[in-house]
């Protein structure tokens, strides 16, 4: 399936490519695009305004994705808490990692294409994810 | 921050233009909090404005969102004040909203200065976390800033070493 998603990724676009390449869609391709026109109309967008999954109710597309999915694993709903405080920032959680996480997807940012930036934060998550499992 | 296209030229904003319903009273509040955690500046009623930049823009799409869910009318602009003057304006009224939090911060921290180390480097710990969010909403820097973030790393240190320092 195709999926697209707003260009210049940051950290709740990586994390939900993450999700869905993981968890929804191993097959996931994904397309960058300025303007939510630009969206083809055979992909799903996501972490873009007025599309299902965005953000909602005050959260951030990474959680949208898991409910709208069913996904209830308590590991990646603890990654949902992260991406939360890392993208919104509004002390809804405790998420120490949060800051860390946010500092390393701008700087990556700086320096990679979208592709680029996917490529290197995927085992980032699969990282944190084995951490969280391994700290349960 | 880099943000005018030539030196002394103003920069780009981002505008938030809005209008929300009086009721029910939970979301405009919930909205105007999160307008006030982000240092917006207000323009006028229902525009507020943030310099433009990835961060600031995203934040303000998102708050349009809530805004259009509800029940609002919301819409996001990228524009260049006309004059120097105004910018300056803005920018002049957002550091002296900022520099009188960064003041609160310097008195807390000052007044605790006689406290013993574990009751200083508790309060150091919870003014760090409220310097954090001062920061994030402090795009024009004032010198208000340099004095807080002194006052409370101060605090942190144990009262023998800053005798030491001073002798």
């Amino acid at each position: 399936m195709k999926w697209a998603t707003r260009a210049a990724i940051h950290i709740d676009r990586a994390a939900c490519a993450w999700l869905i390449r993981r968890h929804v869609d191993p097959d996931a391709e994904f397309v960058f695009v300025t303007d939510p026109a630009q969206v083809p109309a055979d992909a799903t967008p996501f972490d873009m305004r007025g599309v299902e999954l965005g953000h909602h109710q005050g959260e951030c597309s990474f959680e949208t994705i898991l409910r709208h999915y069913d996904l209830d694993d308590p590991v990646l709903w603890r990654i949902a808490q992260i991406i939360h405080e890392a993208d919104l920032d509004d002390e809804r959680y405790d998420a120490p990692e949060a800051p860390g996480l946010d500092v390393t997807l701008r700087g990556l940012s700086m320096i990679c294409t979208d592709e680029q930036t996917l490529h290197h934060t995927g085992p980032i998550f699969d990282g944190l994810a084995l951490s969280e499992i391994r700290a349960r | 921050m880099a943000r005018a296209a030539r030196p002394g030229a103003p920069g780009e904003w981002v505008l938030l233009s809005y209008r929300i319903p009086r009721e029910p009273s939970t979301p405009r509040i919930t909205i105007w909090r999160k307008l006030k955690r982000l240092g917006v500046a207000q323009i006028s009623d229902g525009l507020i404005a943030l310099p433009a930049d990835a961060r600031t823009r995203e934040h303000l799409d998102w708050i349009a969102d809530e805004i259009l869910e509800a029940g609002g009318s919301a819409a996001i602009w990228i524009a260049r004040p006309g004059m120097t003057a105004t910018e300056r304006d803005l920018a002049t009224a957002m550091a002296a909203a900022r520099a009188a939090e960064y003041a609160k911060v310097t008195a807390e921290a000052t007044a605790a200065a006689d406290r013993d180390d574990t009751a200083r480097l508790s309060l150091a710990r919870r003014l760090r976390a409220e310097l954090r969010r001062i920061h994030r909403r402090d795009y024009f820097p004032p010198a208000e800033r340099d004095q807080a973030t002194a006052a409370v790393e101060a605090l942190a240190q144990p009262v023998v070493e800053q005798e030491e320092q001073t002798s």
